[in-house]
């Protein structure tokens, strides 16, 4: 993207979109406010999986389990601890990251197709443990009602909160993509043979790659406790992780910023979708043949090559 | 002692037959599945939806032919071939242009039309759960070892198993098309180049596995509730199993369904709440040791 | 500094590689040649950790490195470029080279500082070294053939190695190109007394350059000696002609 927008376009542009996305709560409804913040965290969770899919190369099929795992963590421990709810936040991230060391650790040794599986698996099992140890997690029900400290309890503040988190973590994931390991990671992407080769141990930076996919994956779902609080297992059931993965693909997956857009682009069409029929899945299957003929490459992908071919 | 034995042996009799009934629908729906991936290598996500419209189907045809033992035989032959017809225009229409893309994308792309199945099915059928009623010939009950009552209808499932095991054996390993669709899993471009046409021959492996998919959901119409949301555990716990057993392996299918059939009905036996985790720790368990799956995979 | 002994390597019963011995002294140039399928890219895929033998070992600097993963043989200082363009092919020239200095220096471990501004210069050297330093922003997809080979030594430069091991460098390449390839090579060995092993089909590259040819025939070392001792080895002969009595060249 650099090498069409120029960097200085790109943050009058960036300064402009802050501005707004800092001042509209003031006068926009509350509902829009929520609509947002679940935008702003599933677009965190979303370029979360483009770390290890985009940059990375890797099958990560089962991304949701990281994040229905952080909100559950993050659930559990402010409501059966008794300690102080801001623990959670930091419980959540923490669990996810240990679930991907765990789960990384196992599917590292497969690569490819039987990666993505071996993580369905093991995903599945994450599922179907948190869905029937009803007394602990709230089986099918999920938890509703999460208490949250005062200040982060109103749809406005949770969605400032939410903000900043997000602002932070985008900016430390885009730094992380641009230094060194980042050019590891893609080195390993576009030829693994190579890269070991040239002195890169490609399993042990494909696990360091899980982790922090799966550590602000972890980060979104703790915020999804913040804006929504509930939990409940549909987020760590198959039919997500695929639906973040049609979010990068739709945003385009070879950029930055793509699965943020994917993400923006599903979720507003999802309610605008919703407010006229009860089939927004119908419509989510169409759309996504649609993207899977006309743009492989994502919204972004086709811009750019649009704009290139202009100059 | 002698007693304590002998019920433990009949609830557990009991419990492995309810186990292997449960075998059979899962190795119908798992074999279709495993032709699909094996030979085609597409994972083919919209699978389960095929069998929640088997269900669906069987559950009209019965109630049209009047619920009885025509409506029973006729869903059975009416479900499959509808669910082919879908598959066929699906693949016809859409899927052979995408052979030459990466398997993401085709995976992608089963996702989309299990999206857009499972609306399908709500906007002709309803949200209600609907209800098959068991066909009269099968009602009532076998008496196992010990006097045990096992449902005649599973026990006519028991028996379904084994024969479509053997009818899908022959089609693949002894019918000419059989042979041309095994070599084409393995080698596309000499099929290609001796002269046959590929793409037909992927066609036909495709309507089979779904057609088997068809099946499965017309099979298990009445023992259960036919239900939205039936496509997603089932598409799930299909595509374990034909990772437990070996990508494109029919026999692994079988072996996969029955590990995952009888960890299930055993599981619930030693620990009711927790029982089906069982099948899920197994299939982790088994790729832990071997992670290509269990039998021979054509990958 | 690199001995090869008695290493071999079957694959589903057929000998790829069968009881072949390499010497390479400090500073040398030793080229390993042979027919097709002898086995030459399978005992350089050996050596480097890529596979694993059957039998025999691989001493290097005194350490046996037999059966090392390749990380760790590039961290010994042994580099290897590919037959088959082997390259990082959506990154430019400059990105190629830079990945693998920084995995010199082990900094792709760093996960904050921008990748633009670690190891510029020593990169720049490398690029300036082998001729490639004005195509350095150049996607690689858009590079020529010959260019694309010699961006393939240039990674394998990367590691700051003492011994290069370059598997059929000038396959491929256009008249110029061999010659600058050809004097590349030699200015690695002269100027910066890199220990080379190459294999190459074009017989007036390897005796214009080499100072001992290994010779292997289906796997096994024939004759490994000089180039006159090669020339007029009956032998190596038998293998390449046919068994008449001409010396080669």
């Amino acid at each position: 993207m650099e090498k069409v927008f120029s960097r200085k376009k790109a943050i009058i542009w960036g300064f402009i979109g802050l501005i707004i996305l800092f001042i509209f709560p003031l006068f926009l409804p509350r509902f829009y406010v929520y609509l947002i913040s679940i935008i702003l965290l599933t677009g965190l969770l979303a370029t979360s999986l483009n770390i290890v899919l985009g940059y990375g190369g890797i099958f990560q099929f089962h991304h949701a389990v990281f994040y229905g795992a952080g909100a559950y963590a993050t659930a559990l421990m402010i409501i059966k601890s008794g300690l102080t709810p801001w623990l959670g936040f930091l419980v959540g991230p923490l669990v996810s990251v240990l679930l991907s060391l765990i789960m990384g650790i196992i599917c590292i040794r497969l690569s490819k197709l039987y990666f993505g599986m071996l993580q369905i698996s093991l995903g599945s099992l994450v599922w179907i443990i948190v869905y029937r140890w009803y007394s602990f997690t709230g089986g099918d029900d999920g938890i509703h009602g999460v208490p949250l400290p005062d200040i982060i309890s109103s749809p406005t503040s949770a969605y400032y909160f939410t903000l900043v988190i997000t602002l932070i973590s985008i900016f430390i994931m885009y730094k992380i993509i641009k230094s060194p390991f980042g050019s590891a990671l893609q080195g390993i992407r576009d030829n693994p043979v190579r890269s070991e080769m040239i002195g890169i141990n490609v399993k042990r930076h494909q696990l360091l790659a899980l982790i922090i996919a799966g550590f602000f994956a972890g980060i979104a779902g703790s915020l999804f406790v913040v804006v929504d609080n509930t939990v409940f297992p549909d987020m760590l059931f198959w039919t997500l992780s695929l639906e973040i993965l049609i979010m990068c693909l739709l945003g385009g997956w070879f950029s930055f910023l793509g699965p943020m857009l994917g993400a923006a682009i599903i979720i507003l069409l999802r309610t605008f979708v919703s407010t006229f029929t009860s089939y927004w899945t119908l419509v989510l299957g169409i759309l996504m043949m649609f993207v899977i003929f006309f743009l492989p490459n994502g919204v972004l992908g086709y811009i750019e090559e649009k704009l290139s071919k202009k100059s | 002692m002698d007693l304590i034995a002998q019920i433990f042996s009949t609830k557990i009799l009991s419990q492995i037959f309810v186990g292997l009934s449960r075998t059979t629908i899962l190795f119908i729906v798992s074999s279709g599945l495993s032709l699909i991936l094996g030979v085609l290598r597409i994972p083919n996500v919209a699978h389960g939806s095929l069998y929640m419209i088997g269900a669906f189907t069987a559950y009209t045809t019965s109630m049209v032919f009047g619920g009885g033992n025509t409506g029973f035989w006729m869903s059975l032959i009416i479900a499959p071939l509808f669910v082919a017809l879908i598959s066929l225009i699906a693949e016809r229409g859409l899927f052979q242009y995408l052979y030459e893309r990466e398997h993401l994308m085709l995976l992608l792309l089963t996702f989309a039309f299990s999206l857009v199945f499972g609306d399908l099915v709500k906007m002709v059928w309803g949200a209600e759960y609907k209800s098959v009623p068991v066909p009269p010939m099968f009602q009532g009950y076998v008496y196992l070892i010990g006097g045990l009552p096992f449902p005649l209808y599973n026990f006519f499932l028991l028996i379904i198993g084994p024969i479509v095991a053997i009818v899908l054996w022959l089609i693949v390993n002894k019918t000419k098309i059989g042979k041309i669709a095994r070599a084409a899993a393995v080698d596309r471009e000499m099929v290609d180049a001796v002269g046959i046409n590929v793409s037909w021959v992927f066609a036909y492996v495709f309507i089979i596995g779904c057609l088997l998919a068809g099946l499965g959901g017309a099979l298990v119409a009445p023992t259960v509730s036919v239900t939205l949301g039936m496509d997603h555990t089932l598409i799930m716990e299909a595509f374990l199993i034909v990772i437990m057993g070996g990508l494109g392996n029919i026999w692994g299918a079988l072996l996969g369904a029955l590990i995952f059939g009888l960890a299930q009905s055993l599981g619930i036996l030693i620990w009711p709440q927790f029982g089906i985790v069982f099948p899920y720790a197994a299939v982790i368990f088994v790729l832990l040791l071997r992670p290509t799956g269990l039998l021979k995979s054509t990958w | 500094m690199l001995q090869v002994k008695g290493l071999s390597k079957s694959f589903d019963g057929f000998k790829a590689v069968n009881n072949a011995n390499l010497d390479v002294q400090k500073g040398e140039i030793v080229a390993v040649i042979g027919p097709n399928g002898a086995g030459k890219t399978t005992l350089f895929n050996l050596i480097t950790g890529i596979i694993k033998p059957d039998s025999g070992s691989v001493i290097f600097k005194g350490e046996d490195i037999t059966g090392l993963p390749p990380y760790e043989i590039c961290r010994k200082r042994i580099s290897r470029s590919f037959q088959i363009v082997n390259i990082f092919p959506r990154l430019t020239v400059f990105e190629n080279t830079q990945i693998a200095v920084l995995a010199r220096f082990k900094k792709t471990w760093d996960l904050f500082t921008p990748s633009k501004k670690i190891a510029v210069e020593e990169t720049e050297e490398i690029l300036k070294s082998v001729g490639l330093f004005d195509k350095k922003d150049r996607v690689t997809g858009l590079l020529s053939h010959g260019d694309r080979k010699i961006l393939e030594i240039a990674m394998a430069l990367g590691g700051n190695p003492e011994f290069l091991i370059l598997d059929e460098p000038t396959a491929g390449m256009a008249p110029e190109e061999t010659s600058k390839c050809i004097e590349l090579i030699k200015s690695l060995s002269e100027k910066f007394g890199i220990t080379i092993l190459f294999c190459e089909h074009d017989m007036e590259i390897v005796f214009g350059i080499a100072n001992r040819i290994m010779v292997m025939v289906r796997g096994s070392t024939i004759i490994q000696g000089t180039c006159d001792e090669v020339r007029c080895n009956q032998a190596v002969q038998d293998a390449y002609l046919g068994g008449s009595d001409v010396c080669l060249m």
